[in-house]
């Protein structure tokens, strides 16, 4: 498969490239709107709006914003989308607004959306972006949704509210709470690993080179250099 | 004295029962990517906690005296984040003038931090969620942010051990970590109650 | 210079540019946010107080409520929907209560808590179409009594600001509170700190007497007078209790206990600690009385879970007054053993009428270990005084 084909560059994402599985970035809004497949949904869109309207905007504006101011600009683009998709989501599904409170306005600093700014739309058309920008956000979606199946599944013994008859009475609430997020998270991370193993670009680190903080930083300091 | 009661509880609220890494999920990137060395963690730590302090210093009067009287609520993200990274700036580029020595501590932990969502998030709580005042507000951020010490100091012992330990292929990195951090967001969770118990 | 130039000019273009999109989508979703924000609160609200319409917020700080109280918002009939937050068994306990014109409680329910919801999920159905009158009437639900006390008090709370956004008055103060003030207005020297005085002689209609805490005098409590006396048992106003009140306080401060050897009677019941006879010829005695959790008759155990009990009789069998000195029973059920409208029972009886003594609601052991080691009092005094 030739790597630029609009095909792959929108593919790569929902697995290869996994966002969250793989890239392992937007950790936080992972593990945090995940308790119910509803949460999840709200920010699997929430973002990949953002995403796709920022890439657009940032790949148009590629060629007009100077280099050394070019983080402010991605930052105050990103916000702004968030802002307007926040408005839009409080005005017409408030109850996803009050599932998702704080980490909406937190979409604006998602490693994934500054990170895809930073790697892709800088470097590329309008129109191969907002494809990355879809793939990715779906990829993100999709991860999201499946963690979310998982532990509202085994916590609260329903799926999207619904809940589960025969499951009723076998409901291990430790896996809606915190400690749970994180324990389905790792688990789901290896499980992929097995699954792509030698294919995907794995990482099991952070590292400078998906880090949006990199281009701020630029010391390679925040890497310890050895690796596990 | 209880408007004195009331900032104790805040404070260690923040510290064990709300901790904003191990059960809001806030902060998890330096949690993960920092702390597998003692004195990284600590160096961040502090970074962090002085960030937010500053950070929830400067904007809860933005919002309070500027955005709000001027009916420009929804800017509050945007502000926010802009004056965040702005202030980050400003205090690395103050740190590297004037307290050369802090600056080699903590100067490599700044930039990481504009994108903290931890930061960010503590600010926009103390005002949407918890709405606080000026001095609860100052009281949350240092509260949120010595827990964010503490989770780190505590998980970089973790680590160390996890290094030293037989793991299978596919879980050994990032899954391991993530399940270690299971482990002290359990331990966590049990602080939940204790604090208003305390002052009864 | 060029360069930083252009910098400046792009970013704060882009800004500009965007704070216009931030407008014109804020001037679009604003109503409807605001119109959703209506209709959600007026769809809470008229959960607690169906028929209610056109809510809208009352400034509480006009007012001087109970401090559980945190919103008001009134309603066109003239009916008002209170928010309280209380600490029941967690703190953070936050209830709606709707009353309508009439002061009648037509709806409460528990909009979060940090608890796990059991019965207190249906409480508030309990609390319905009470009045101030009729509250008291709604007994707590044993097992969460701590949430449902907590409840109900939060409702009571809502009543009264009723009364007060109505232009009337209450008495915020809880019964401590009432009695320690009027302790304080009758003794001011006391800084306002009183204990409790066991009494140990027999002093006729005086219902009880507390000691200041600093030594400076004595107030003895008849009916509903309080009367002060200074330490030597002077009174300090004159009134027509003189009388009585200062033998009580000669009686009072002139007693001493000496203790009885207890081991010298082979008989003594077990549940006696220790004994005591003072100079006017009465017995005080220090009990242990089984709990729960204790077996049957038996009143020690080694886990220790016995109740200490002060009581003090005359020589002729009479009890005079009885305390409860400690207790570790089960929070909210026997440990209501430590409450003065349980253990003042006992004052006055003898044994012939003894057994007229209420039960403590649900704790069946309790106050049957109880009552027992009080019991014995009466064949300790048989014993001591000589009499088969």
């Amino acid at each position: 498969m030739n790597k630029n084909s609009n095909m792959s560059i929108f593919l790569k994402g929902l697995l290869l490239e996994n966002p969250v599985f793989v890239l392992i970035l937007g950790t936080c809004p992972t593990l945090a709107t995940t308790k119910t497949v509803i949460g999840a949904i709200g920010m699997g869109v929430a973002a990949t709006a953002v995403l796709i309207c920022s890439n657009i905007v940032i790949s148009l504006l590629r060629k007009l914003i100077p280099d050394s101011v070019r983080i402010p600009c991605y930052i105050v683009v990103i916000a702004s989308f968030v802002t307007i998709v926040e408005m839009i989501i409080h005005a017409f599904v408030p109850t996803i607004y009050e599932l998702l409170g704080v980490y909406l306005p937190l979409i604006t600093v998602n490693c994934i959306i500054l990170g895809r700014a930073e790697m892709f739309a800088n470097k590329n058309n309008v129109a191969k972006s907002a494809l990355d920008g879809l793939g990715m956000g779906l990829g993100f979606s999709i991860a999201l949704v499946a963690m979310a199946t998982l532990r509202e599944i085994l916590g609260a013994a329903s799926f999207a509210g619904i809940s589960i008859p025969f499951l009723e009475n076998y409901k291990i609430k430790f896996f809606v709470e915190a400690p749970g997020g994180f324990l389905v998270y790792g688990i789901l991370i290896a499980v992929v690993y097995k699954l792509t193993h030698g294919k995907a670009p794995y990482k099991k680190e952070f590292s400078c080179a998906t880090c949006p903080s990199a281009a701020y930083c630029n010391r390679g300091n925040c890497q310890p250099k050895e690796e596990i | 004295m209880d408007a004195f009661k009331s900032l104790v509880i805040i404070l260690l609220s923040s510290v064990f029962v709300d901790n904003y890494v191990l059960t809001r999920f806030l902060g998890i990137c330096p949690f993960l990517g920092v702390s597998k060395k003692l004195d990284s963690a600590v160096g961040m730590g502090v970074a962090v906690t002085f960030v937010m302090v500053v950070a929830t210093a400067v904007t809860w009067p933005i919002q309070h005296y500027i955005l709000n009287s001027m009916n420009l609520g929804y800017m509050q993200t945007i502000v926010f984040i802009l004056v965040i990274a702005a202030l980050v700036q400003f205090i690395e580029m103050a740190l590297k003038k004037f307290i050369p020595s802090l600056h080699k501590a903590l100067g490599v932990y700044l930039p990481l931090i504009t994108t903290n969502c931890a930061v960010l998030g503590v600010a926009i709580n103390n005002i949407n969620e918890h709405q606080y005042n000026f001095i609860q507000s100052i009281i949350n951020s240092l509260g949120v942010g010595l827990g964010f010490m503490l989770a780190m100091v505590l998980f970089s012992g973790m680590r160390q051990k996890i290094q030293e330990s037989e793991i299978p292929e596919s879980f050994k990195g990032l899954p391991a970590t993530l399940i270690a951090a299971s482990f002290i967001s359990l331990a966590f969770f049990g602080f939940g109650g204790i604090i208003e118990n305390l002052f009864k | 210079m060029i360069k930083n130039l252009k910098s400046v000019i792009s970013l704060t273009v882009i800004c500009a540019v965007i704070s216009v999109l931030l407008a014109l989508t804020n001037d679009l979703t604003a109503p409807i946010i605001k119109e959703q924000e209506t209709a959600a609160v007026n769809e809470a609200l008229s959960v607690v107080l169906p028929g209610g319409a056109d809510f809208s917020p009352i400034e509480i700080d006009e007012y001087e409520l109970p401090e559980t109280i945190t919103e008001i918002y009134s309603e066109k009939n003239g009916g008002y929907v209170f928010k309280m937050q209380t600490s029941g068994y967690a703190a953070n306990f936050v209830l709606l209560c709707g009353i309508d014109k009439d002061g009648v409680v037509k709806g409460a329910t528990c909009i979060s808590s940090g608890e796990t919801l059991g019965v207190e999920k249906d409480y508030g159905d309990t609390l319905k179409e009470k009045t101030n009158e009729t509250i008291d009437d709604v007994a707590t639900v044993s097992g969460a009594t701590k949430t449902t006390a907590a409840y109900k008090n939060a409702v009571k709370d809502a009543l009264n600001s009723f009364i007060i956004l109505n232009g009337g008055s209450v008495d915020l103060r809880d019964e401590a509170q009432i009695l320690n003030d009027n302790l304080s207005a009758a003794l001011p020297e006391a800084e306002g700190k009183f204990s409790p005085v066991f009494i140990t002689e027999d002093i006729g209609d005086i219902n009880s007497v507390y000691a200041s805490d600093n030594n400076t005098g004595f107030v003895f409590v008849i009916g509903e007078q309080f009367v002060a006396t200074d330490k030597d048992g002077k009174v300090k106003t004159e009134t027509d209790l003189k009388t009585t009140v200062e033998a009580a306080a000669k009686a009072i401060i002139n007693s001493h206990l000496n203790e009885i050897d207890i081991t010298k009677y082979s008989d003594m019941p077990t549940q006696v600690a220790k004994a005591y006879k003072t100079d006017s010829g009465n017995y005080v005695f220090e009990l242990k009385a089984a709990g729960f959790g204790i077996n049957g008759d038996k009143y020690y155990n080694p886990s220790g879970e016995y109740i200490d009990i002060k009581v003090s009789a005359t020589k002729d069998g009479k009890i005079i007054s009885c305390l409860t000195t400690a207790q570790k029973e089960t929070d909210g059920i026997g440990s209501a053993c430590a409450d003065e409208k349980f253990y003042s029972q006992f004052g006055g009886k003898t044994e012939a009428d003894y057994s007229e003594i209420d039960a403590i609601s649900g704790a069946t052991i309790t106050t049957n270990g109880y009552k027992t080691a009080v019991s014995k009092v009466f064949t300790a005094i048989k014993i001591l005084e000589g009499v088969s």
